[in-house]
Order: C-alpha cells, then structure tokens, then sequence
C-alpha cells in the first residue's frame, strides 16, 4: 500500500462529497424553493383549507368522487338545484323553480343575470350542455353512473330561461338527482375531461400547483352575495394528526377528516357524516345462507359497546342501513340487542339442522377506511366468535375491499361477512336500498322477491307515501331478510382555527362550501 | 473507462426490461381497476366501457406490447386517476426527491464523517461513548414516530418551524431533512468511526505520527481516505433507499415526491403512473451505482476497473458521475478539466 500524498486525498474526498451533493443539486427544478415564502396564505383575506389529499382531478361531471367534489361543489361550479343538507329540502340556485310538466317531463327555469367565469352567460342551453355532457356522453363521468346508471336523459333548452327535460321511465325525485349535476361552461369540451373546470360559482381556480397546493380566487362577477374570503388555498396532508397541527400551529384554518386520537383538542367539531357501517353478508353461501345464523351475528354484536368504547364522540347505534334525517328511514326499528345467549341457541339450532356453522367465516375489513377500523374488526372477530363462529379477519386495501364488495362477487372463498360503510349523501332512501337490498343490484349479493317488489313500488311514490314506502322496506328486510348487519351511524370531525367559523352538515365531507366560512367575530 | 460503461449499461439493460414487465404483470394481478374507477353501483356496460376506454380488455400480453413499444418511443400512457401524462407526473415529483435525499446525504456524511472521527480518535474515551448511544439512537428511532415528535415540538408547541408542506423558505427543509437522516447519520457515524479505529492502528498510521503530523492531519490526511471505502459502501444504499422515495416522510410532511406518488399509485392501481415511476426509479438506481463504484475506483486503486487502465481517465470518469444521473453524454470538458492528478 503506498501512503497518498495528503493533498490529493483531501482532494477526492472532497470530489467525492461533492458528487453526493450534486446528485440532489441537479435536480434543480425546484420543487422547495425558498423564493415562493407561502404566497398569500398568510394574508386575512385567504382562508387556507387542509385536506385529505390532492383531488384527482376537479372535473366537474366527476364531482361525486369526495375529493373532487369537495373543492368543485358550490364552490367552483354550482348545480340547477341544491339540496339542504340540514332540513333535506331542495332549494333553487341556477334553476329558480321547476315542476313536474308530464309524466316523464320536468321543467326547469333558468336564474337570469348569470355569467359563467370565462363570460360566457348562463342560460337553458348551458344547462342542457352540461346536463348532456355528463349523463348522456362517454366521458365515463362519474355522475353518471352514480347517479343515473344506464338511464339517458332527454334535454331540450325551449328558449334561454326554459329546460324540458324527460326521463325514459317516471322520475319522481329527478330534481333531487339532477342536484349532483355541476353546471360548467358550455365552452367546456364534450369529448373530453376538463381537469379545471370552468362554473358560476363564487370562486374561480387561479392556480394549481401540482402537488402542492389548489388556489382560488374570488369570482367578482359572482351572481349571488360575495364570499367572505378574496382567496382560498387548498393543501393536502394524508396523516391526520398533520392535519391538526395545522389547524393549531395556525397555517390552516380548516382541517377535514380528522379523528379523535389526532390531537385537535378544542378545536375539533364532531357532525354526523351520513355515513353508516355494518356487516354485509354472503347470504347465497353457507352457513351464512341461513336466516338462523345471520341474526345469530346480529345478536352477538355488543353495538352499545362498540360505540361507547371505540367511538364516544357522537356515533349513535344503527339499526338500519341509513341515520335520521334520510328520507325513508324508519323510526320504528329498534337496534338489534345484544343477546350472546340468543346467538349461541340459533347457531345450535342451525347446527342441528345440517348447517354447515363451522366453516370458516371471511370477514375483509379496509385498512383506513375510517377511524380505529382495526380495532373495530378486531372487537366484531372476537365477538362473533364467543358465540361459537369461526371467523377470519381479513385487512385488505381499498382495491381489493372493492373485489369483496361490488358484482361481480367473489364467489370462491366461501362464506364472506365484509365490514362495509355506506354513505348516503342524496339524502333519499332509494340510493341506498337500490343498491344493497335489490336482487342483482351492484352491492347486494343476494335478495328476496318479496323484498324486491316493496323496493320497486317505493321508488315511484313521492311525499309521506314514499316515507311510509321505505320505512316497510326497512321493517321488512330487517324481519325477513337479515342481508345487513347494521352496526353505527358515524360522525366526522373537522378542525376549525379561531379566525373562522363555519357550521359543518353531513355533506361537509362532500362539498364544503366555501360561501358558508366567514372570519370568526 | 468506456468500455466499463458500456459494460455496464448493457448489463443493467436486462434487469430494466425485467423490472418494467415484472411490475406491469405484477400489478395487474392485484386486482381490476375498474371496481375502484367506477361508481359503486356502476353496471356491467359500463366496467365493459371503462376497460375499453382504458385498453384493460385486451389481452395482457397485447397490453404489455404496447406499452413496451409506448416506452421505447417514451411514451408512458396516462394516469387513470388523473387523466394526465404519466411521465409528467413522475418527472414533477422524482427532482422534490432528489432534492430531499441529495441535501440529507449530503449532511449525513459530513456529520458522520466528523463525529465518527472524533469517536476513533479515543476508542472508549468519553467522546467515543457519546457518539456511539447517540449514533445507535439516531439509527434506531422509528422516522414517523421522530416526525411527529418533531412536529408537536418545534411546530405547534413552540412554533418555530411549518408543520409541513413545501412552501415557506429554508424553514420547511429542516424537519423532513432531520427525520429523513437519523438513520444515515447513526448507520455511517457507527461505520465510519469502526473503520477509522481499525486505520488509526495500522503502521502507516505510526510512519505518518512519528513524522511528526499532528492527530489532526493524520485523521483527515492518512486515515480516512483507508476508512472510507465501507462508509461509502454503506452511504450507497442508504441513497438508493431514498432515491427509492422517502415514503415516510414524503407522506407526513406533505413532500410532493416519488414515494408518495408512487404508493398513491400502487393504491390506487394507477398502473401507468406506477410503471413510469419504477422505470425512472430503477434508472436512478443503476445511475447511482455507477457513481458508487467510481467513488470506490477513487477511493482505492485496486478496484480500479480493468478497461480503465489509463490514468488519466478516472478523474474525468468521476466528474462524469457528479453529473451522470442526468446527462450521461457531456462530460468531455469535465474530464480534461478535472485529469490533472
């Protein structure tokens, strides 16, 4: 080995650091630059909002995905009709008044004195554009098929303030339905998705920086009373308790999605979500095609437990799929109780009968899906199987929660009890029972053709006929069907600095609309 | 020197091929995209519509294809769950990456090259026992538990720094930079001071004191280029780990960079966004393993690469690899400049 001249050493041990530091240097599109010292989020005038995570896209017509919507809805672009989350009414806002002109023909009137942000003036012929843009085309959206599925609809602008619009099949709650249709400028492209969308609605997107931050700028042309704030900014953190400290070290004012455990302290508000969870059974595979042993789960579940332990911040027991509030829901139903012993007899009975009881259970729970998730499948796994079941819990992602819980099924597993949680944002039963209750439907793996017919006969009535229609609905799958395992109706929590206030609903998770925050008093 | 590169390139050429088809088929088997593209209650016309619109109805082979022959023209298709460039996406995040590990490493060597010195020069002397608990430390400390330590202390309780995010000045660096090199620093502190004692006792070592050089001069002028060779082994693969995305602390503060994006797109089955961004991944790596075994070629003649047998070329091969992540082909001036030694 030969001693190296020192000089050099130092030399190359320098070059060699260095080599390190140009491989970080070199990327010098700078993504952290220290000129862009947080724009005006420091400024009164901007009220800075925290997310879960950066929206996919704002495609209006996409508005139903939560993270889309949540920036776009009556906040960048606004729909013909709204619907109150708090009283379930529909209010006007692009339409001033509609009726029902025909049986399969509505008509809607348009709100003069309009303007759109790019200019261009609202009227029956934007409507129909975007109204025919997002149920009628191929862009996918995802109204569509949320929405109206395969149903087209007819839209035809008579004259600037007029729009006739006819649905193959009567459509009592058309109205309620065209609510989720964001209305957008009809310079919009139909033949493709617009990332950024351009609406009349009170603020306009000014920037956005990929990655990092959504801005809007008040829209001064705006039709309606002006917004408190000139700006809004939006970031994106997916770790809740970040989300919270930046409501409490004040760099944001409204923090969404946040849990007990985060650290928000006094500055969480707690409001009923709409959301609901319960256990969503495979009643084609046995054991669990016996009624026997799906009530014996239903029995076995301590709710009140659950509730009082896991989530003491507002979440009430559930005894059908949708909360208080949903059109539909029936008041009459009581929570099932919590009867071990009850349980235990059903399943010795189904025993005896031949019923296959200990075949092993699949119970998919989604990793995250909502707070203390785990610990929640952990206290039903152990429950269901002090009452003689053998259960496996299962964590899975959300792509594959999604192979267990849409058609077409898994099939080959074997007997599948999955931890679902179902929103109902429309606020009217049918989109729930529709969905989970009908033979065939995307997320009911079995039915009753009894239970079919109530369902189809409810979704034609209107007013207290209809409440009436889906409170049996309610009554009479809980009595002869027993698809569900109702457990909770949820609650969510937002944080909210001192310099705003804002009163949450149970669409603020949905739409959070930004024309409701004013600075705090 | 050159022929050494070909050499290399020609056998990292495979390993791409396998680790871009590997994922496409691999991420394929984790289930169908559509069920999470879709709306709940979407029927079946219209999961046939979206695996049309998204080429998912083809078979796989077919799809491999054309995506193969898609790359070869650098074209990496669209994201699914945003619509845009999926190249684009993954070239907007991989510099924040690139910026967060460079500056870590960079501080990361420094400080343990310095303290991991000091600790050798009195092997269980009182220096050496506080470097190494605290080195153990650094590399044992979980980084999401250090993050959100950090964030409740300097954020909210005394306010000094952001809580996250990227804007907002030198400010935003310190915490993801001390979470993000914890590891590093305890991992090469340990390594570099192992060494460094190892040296310290070799004869050289005695040639060089008995000359009369101070401890000082013999520690960075003798001792440390004979020590580096196992740190820089080890500081590698700590970069390439962080090349890889710096999940953790990509996701906590808000770090619009690879990791992120890529579990997001692992998540959320965005298979063109994921390809793109092992691809580029998988080039920065074998990018960066050239440079880290031109480093050792500089470090220790022995290793030397055959083909490089003229003096002349290594320098210039090294200025070379301080670039060559990004422009491989122009480094001719560099190399005069630098064959001086």
């Amino acid at each position: 080995m030969t001693i190296s001249s020192p000089r050099r050493t130092t030399a190359r041990i320098a070059a060699g650091v260095a080599s390190v530091a140009a491989l970080g240097m070199l990327a010098s599109c700078s993504v952290a630059n220290s000129e862009s010292a947080g724009g005006g989020s420091s400024s009164d005038d901007t009220l800075r909002v925290v997310l879960q995570q950066e929206p996919p896209t704002l495609e209006a017509c996409d508005a139903n995905l939560t993270s889309t919507g949540v920036v776009d809805r009556s906040t960048i672009t606004e729909p013909l009709i709204e619907r109150n989350p708090t009283s379930g009414e529909l209010e006007p806002l692009l339409s001033t008044e509609w009726e029902q002109t025909g049986d399969t023909e509505w008509t809607f009137t348009m709100r003069e004195g309009v303007t759109f942000q790019d200019g261009t003036p609202f009227d029956a012929e934007a409507a129909a554009h975007s109204i025919d843009r997002a149920v009628n085309g191929d862009l996918g959206c995802d109204v569509e098929g949320y929405i109206f599925g395969e149903t087209d609809l007819g839209v035809e602008a008579v004259d600037a303030t007029t729009l006739v619009v006819t649905t193959p099949e009567p459509d009592p709650i058309l109205p309620l339905k065209l609510s989720f249709i964001e209305i957008v400028s009809p310079e919009t492209s139909a033949d493709e998705m617009v990332r950024e969308p351009i609406g009349t609605g009170p603020y306009a997107i000014d920037e956005w920086q990929a990655g990092t931050s959504i801005t809007l700028a008040r829209n001064d042309d705006y039709w309606g009373d002006a917004p408190a704030f000139a700006n809004v900014e939006y970031q994106w953190r997916s770790e809740g308790s970040v989300r919270a400290a930046m409501v409490t070290s004040g760099e944001a004012d409204i923090a969404l999605g946040l849990s007990p455990e985060d650290g928000i302290g006094d500055l969480g508000v707690s409001y009923p979500n709409n959301e609901t969870i319960a256990l969503r059974f495979s009643g084609q595979t046995a054991p669990l095609d016996d009624i026997r042993v799906r009530q014996a789960i239903n029995y076995a579940i301590d709710r009140e437990g659950i509730v009082s332990s896991l989530y003491p911040d507002g979440d009430v027991v559930a005894a059908q799929l949708v909360p208080e509030g949903i059109v539909g829901h029936n008041p009459d139903l009581e929570p099932w109780p919590y009867e071990p012993d009850e349980a235990t007899a059903l399943i010795e009975e189904a025993k005896a009968d031949g019923v296959p009881v200990d075949t092993k259970i699949i119970m998919p729970v989604r990793t995250a899906q909502f707070p203390k998730v785990s610990e929640l499948g952990e206290v039903l796994r152990e429950q269901l199987s002090q009452v003689g079941l053998d259960v496996e819990l299962r964590m899975v992602d959300t792509t594959q929660h999604l192979q267990y819980q849409t058609a077409p099924f898994v099939t080959d597993e074997g007997p599948i009890a999955m931890l679902i949680q179902h929103g109902n944002q429309a606020g009217d039963a049918q989109f729930s029972v529709e969905q989970y209750m009908l033979t065939g439907a995307a997320q009911a793996e079995f039915g009753d053709p009894e239970l079919d017919a109530l369902i189809e006969e409810a979704a034609k009535t209107t007013g207290d006929e209809r409440q009436a229609a889906y409170e049996e609905v309610f009554a009479f799958e809980r009595e002869n069907v027993v698809a569900l395992a109702p457990i909770a109706h949820q609650t969510a929590m937002l944080g909210l600095s001192d310099r705003v206030s804002y009163e949450p609903n149970s669409s603020t998770g949905d739409e959070l609309r930004i024309k409701e925050v004013s600075p705090a008093e | 020197m050159w022929t050494y590169l070909r050499k290399r390139i020609l056998q990292s050429a495979l390993p791409l091929v396998a680790v871009v088809l590997g994922v496409f088929v691999l991420a394929r088997l984790t289930g169908d995209p559509s069920k999470l593209y879709l709306p709940l209650n979407a029927t079946e016309q219209m999961r046939a519509d979206f695996a049309e619109r998204n080429g998912l109805d083809r078979p796989i082979w077919e799809q491999m294809g054309d995506y193969f022959l898609g790359v070869l023209r650098l074209d990496f298709g669209e994201s699914l769950r945003t619509g845009e460039n999926a190249a684009s996406m993954v070239l907007r995040a991989f510099p924040a990456t690139l910026q967060l590990a460079g500056v870590t490493m960079l501080l990361a060597i420094v400080i343990a090259v310095v303290i991991g010195s000091w600790a050798a020069l009195k092997p269980n002397g009182i220096a050496d026992r506080i470097v190494s608990f605290f080195s153990m430390v650094a590399a044992a400390v979980p980084d999401f538990w250090f993050a959100i330590l950090g964030i409740w202390i300097f954020a909210i309780t005394l306010g000094w720094l952001p809580t996250s995010g990227v804007d907002g000045g030198a400010a935003v660096w310190v915490l993801p930079i001390a979470t993000l090199m914890l590891r590093p620093v305890g991992v090469l502190a340990q390594i570099v001071r192992g060494s460094m004692v190892t040296v310290m006792g070799q004869p050289y070592v005695k040639v060089a004191r008995s000359r009369g050089a101070g401890e000082l001069r013999v520690v960075t002028h003798h001792a440390l280029r004979n020590a580096a060779a196992p740190a820089l082994t080890v500081a590698g693969d700590l970069t390439v780990s962080m090349v890889n995305g710096a999940v953790i602390v990509e996701t906590i503060f808000g770090w619009p960079g690879i990791g992120k994006l890529m579990i997001d797109s692992i998540l959320q089955r965005d298979f063109a966004v994921l390809q793109a961004a092992v691809l580029i991944t998988a080039l920065a790596i074998f990018a960066l393993n050239i440079i880290i075994d031109l480093g050792y070629a500089l470090l220790d003649p022995r290793v030397r690469p055959a083909s490089g047998s003229r003096r002349s070329s290594r320098p210039g091969a090294h200025a070379e690899a301080g670039t060559g992540a990004e422009r491989r082909n122009e480094n001719g001036t560099e190399k005069k400049a630098a064959a001086h030694v």
